[in-house]
């Protein structure tokens, strides 16, 4: 096992590498002049310019640059923003709100889909099912964008709980982990769906298995039967989509982070991919490969953790 | 300056173009609870939204309206400008010049720093030779160009600095610094309201001419409010100020403020509707009708600085573009009242002027027949000039910045009103469109737009029409409008210069190298808990004037 997780681990850097250097390339591909880009509608500043070309490389051809970006990384030194916002900070900052969002998404995407799920199959074909089926029907039919107004105005502003003032927060972190309940839902709706019925179609196959039958021909208790033999078995695929969910909720939430206004790195990530700020969209989009990487390798070891009859060497 | 909260609002407002009005119209009333702040701040602090400052707090380096809000807050400059748009002073006690050239600058005595240290003649210079320096690459650099030594500081790209500091300013006593200009220029006072030109306080400095690294996260100022804590850039969402007590013009009203920073003005309008929020000086189009009839006489709308245009190269371009006739029929034709108010929602008024209405100078119905809606006989003239048989009439736009709606209305409008082929083409970035245009390979029209540095005319006509001006993509040169234009520099007054810049200004309205459309407008709102709410030209809140309601 311990072998395995660190071949694994390996294999990781070749593909960090290559991917750095895609993203490098593309951002450095995208047409136009950054600072102007940065300067708006006037034409840019000439000596703020030339100051700003020497300091970032920006005159240099795509190997040079990268090559002084890999020398920065190996020295430590992330980069900044053309404004001057270090890339370390980004890190600590927005990478947390980020996180906090997905994990609070995840969350929601685990307990209500495997919930709903785990319902729909126990009442297959009555009408508990088919009510699952059509909220379901509903959640994806919904894009985020059109959810996360509607909730935040019903929730945030219209909602009143006796004291005046709203249960939910419109906006920001202030509030801690209340201000992710709301955001953390939004996200997660169009997943929830997913996953119910990902869980649905899954136990319901399961269920008609043959041990599941044997289970319960031989007398053990339906609980038993539904816990240790049905749900245990139908989880991997459940646990594959989870694992590859939360990287696309972590590189995909700008806009849920704009409607609640979290400063997270959807947001960061759009404005310097605008900006063509290579080392802050290279260093987000690396970190998002590492936890790809990592999410995937614990989609994995659980595997073995749900059937024992999978081994890894 | 840059154009409003520059390219981080390019988020929402790509997102926004993507959303249906989703926060649509209801008449309730916002909550009537006058609630403790809701976390981040002082309790009872008036807060008042922002975008995220693209720097750290340093006024050289503060070329948008959110960091110049704060700064606003935390500073005073030498003058400020009262409701006619004129400079009165503030630090300063006179700003003079015989010839308008050398001017002799004197400050009233009492402003302090927030640390105690009175504000001295040498605070001023310090400030303008750091921004001027090219080296420390600050945004407000170009505000220097004007004073002598500049050009010594930044010879241009590959060649090195023979000065690291502006011959042109001169330290007399405490009080008093002497600013040599290269051509005289009457309305240089002004210029200095503008957060560029803000004073620095010694302990900004770690050495002669290098600032502290943690300087603009916790600045020390001269103004109203000072920080009550650092502020994170990239991580804090709210910039807390609490009041000086200690200012030379008295207390301000309230006794903290809390700038909170909002990606999406969407949500910072339900966040002003859900009462966590005091004030916004800008709102989301598809929410003014909402605020007007939720907010009522606390919903404020005033012209601001911004003009939109279709500008033409009428020197390098196809040859619609290079006939004056063809323009006004264009210009004529072209539905000015209905697209703002159908468009933009009312957040734009029609353009009337090449000069805003927020400067003095601005006369109202100066572009006369050429900006009035009149399709016959812009379709006269139109033939007459033979536009019917010229090129396929092309208009650029940034397909990033929301141009779509208004530019396709104008394709519409000479299509039917002109009987012209148009075809409106988006550009990935604006700035796409500004390279080809400086290498004169865009032969069409295109989508332009200016928001004023300092609220002077010559600030509208020099940078966009002068020949050799920083921003002048038209082509237009005109050695009787640059005369008019060197005149109204160095005329003995303001007023008196403003004559000249209006003659200036009438000669583009025969030629209209562009086409004014629209003004833009401040639309802003504020809370039951605040009251004499005043925005500026500059589009910032007056906090020091503000009170609790």
């Amino acid at each position: 096992m311990g072998r395995y997780v660190l071949r694994r681990l390996l294999q990781a850097i070749p593909v960090l590498l290559g991917t750095t250097f895609l993203i490098f390339a593309i951002v450095y591909a995208l047409p136009g002049d950054p600072l102007q880009a940065l300067a708006g509608e006037k034409r840019v500043d000439p000596v703020f310019a030339a100051a700003m070309r020497e300091q970032f490389h920006l005159n240099e051809p795509l190997l040079v640059r990268y090559g002084y970006y890999l020398r920065d990384i190996l020295s430590g030194d992330f980069g900044t923003t053309f404004r001057g916002l270090p890339v370390s900070t980004i890190f600590e900052g927005k990478f947390q709100v980020t996180f906090k969002l997905s994990m609070t998404a995840l969350v929601f995407e685990a307990v209500i889909g495997v919930g709903l799920g785990f319902w729909a199959a126990l009442r297959r074909g009555k009408w508990e099912d088919k009510a699952v089926l059509a909220f379901t029907l509903l959640l994806v039919s919904i894009p985020t964008l059109v959810s996360g107004f509607v909730l935040q105005l019903l929730l945030g502003v219209k909602l009143k709980l006796g004291t005046g003032i709203a249960f939910f927060p419109v906006a920001g972190v202030q509030d801690g982990l209340r201000s992710y309940l709301l955001p953390g839902f939004v996200l997660a709706t169009v997943s929830i769906a997913y996953l119910t019925r990902l869980t649905r179609t899954s136990l319901m196959e399961t269920l008609r298995a043959d041990y599941v039958r044997t289970a319960v021909a031989k007398g053990m208790p339906k609980s038993r039967v539904l816990g240790r033999h049905a749900l245990r078995n139908s989880l991997i695929p459940m646990v594959t989509y989870l694992g590859a969910d939360l990287g696309t909720l972590m590189g995909g939430a700008v806009i849920t982070e704009t409607i609640f206004n979290l400063p997270g790195i959807g947001q960061q990530l759009f404005q310097s991919v605008y900006l063509q700020e290579n080392p802050v969209v290279v260093g987000i989009v690396t970190v998002l490969v590492l936890i790809y990487i990592v999410a995937n390798l614990v989609v994995d070891m659980l595997y073995a953790v749900l059937d024992p009859r999978i081994r890894y060497e | 300056m840059r154009v409003t909260k520059g390219a981080q609002i390019v988020t929402a407002t790509a997102l926004l173009a993507l959303a249906v009005a989703a926060c649509g119209g209801s008449s309730d009333n916002t909550s009537t609870n006058s609630s403790t702040a809701a976390g981040g701040g002082a309790a009872g602090a008036v807060r008042v939204e922002i975008a995220e400052p693209q720097h750290d707090l340093i006024p050289g380096n503060t070329t948008e309206t959110s960091g110049a809000e704060v700064l606003n807050a935390l500073f005073v400059g030498l003058v400020d400008y009262d409701a006619d748009k004129k400079p009165y002073n503030r630090v300063a006690e006179s700003i003079e010049s015989p010839d308008s050239t050398t001017w002799t600058i004197k400050l009233k005595d009492g402003y302090k720093w927030h640390n105690g240290e009175p504000v001295v003649a040498q605070n001023f210079v310090d400030s303008w030779n750091f921004t001027a320096n090219g080296a420390n690459a600050q945004e407000g650099n170009y505000f220097f160009g004007s004073i002598v030594g500049y050009d010594e500081m930044n010879p241009g790209e590959g060649k090195t600095p023979t000065a690291t500091s502006l011959s042109g300013l001169k330290v007399v006593d405490d009080k008093t610094f002497t600013v040599q200009l290269k051509n005289p220029f009457s309305g240089f006072p002004t210029m200095l309201g503008y957060t560029a030109f803000y004073p620095l306080p010694k302990a900004a400095f770690e050495s002669e001419g290098k600032l502290k690294a943690d300087y603009g996260s916790n600045p020390v100022g001269n103004g109203p409010f000072k920080m009550s804590k650092a502020w994170k850039r990239g991580t804090d969402q709210t910039i807390s100020t609490v009041r000086n007590e200690d200012f030379k013009e008295g207390k301000a009203k309230v006794d903290a403020v809390d700038f909170k920073i909002y990606t999406d003005l969407a949500t910072a309008f339900n966040d002003l509707r859900a009462g966590n929020l005091d004030i916004m000086d800008q709102l989301p189009a598809e929410a003014i009708a909402t605020a007007k009839t939720e907010f009522g006489d606390r919903y404020i709308e005033q012209p601001s600085s911004g003009i939109g245009y279709i500008g033409f190269p009428i020197e390098s371009g196809a040859n619609y573009a290079k006939s004056a006739d063809v323009r006004k029929a264009i210009s004529m034709a072209i539905d000015r009242k209905t697209i703002t108010e159908t468009v933009f929602s009312g957040t734009r008024v029609p353009a009337d002027d090449f000069i805003s209405p927020v400067v003095s100078g601005y006369r109202q119905g100066a572009c006369g027949e050429a900006c009035t809606y009149d399709p016959a006989k812009a379709k006269a003239l139109f033939q007459q000039a033979g536009g019917d048989k010229m090129d396929e009439i092309v208009i650029g736009y940034n397909g990033d910045g929301g141009h779509k709606e208004w530019i396709e209305a104008i394709a519409n409008n000479l299509r039917t009103n002109l009987g012209a082929k148009v075809t409106p083409k988006p550009v990935e970035k604006f700035a796409t469109i500004l390279d080809d245009l400086g290498a004169k390979k865009w032969p069409g029209a295109f989508r332009m737009a200016w928001i004023m540095d300092y609220p002077s005319p010559e600030n509208y006509l020099r940078p966009i029409f002068g020949s050799g001006g920083s921003s002048n993509y038209s082509g237009y040169k005109s050695k009787e409008f640059d005369d008019l234009l060197t005149q109204g520099d160095a005329a003995k007054s303001i007023d008196e210069g403003i004559q000249f810049y209006q003659k200036a200004d009438d000669l583009l309205l025969k030629e209209l190298p562009y086409i004014p459309v629209y003004f833009y407008q401040t639309n802003g709102a504020y809370s039951q808990h605040v009251k004499n709410v005043k925005i500026d030209p500059f589009e910032r809140v007056d906090l020091f004037t503000v009170e609790k309601a």
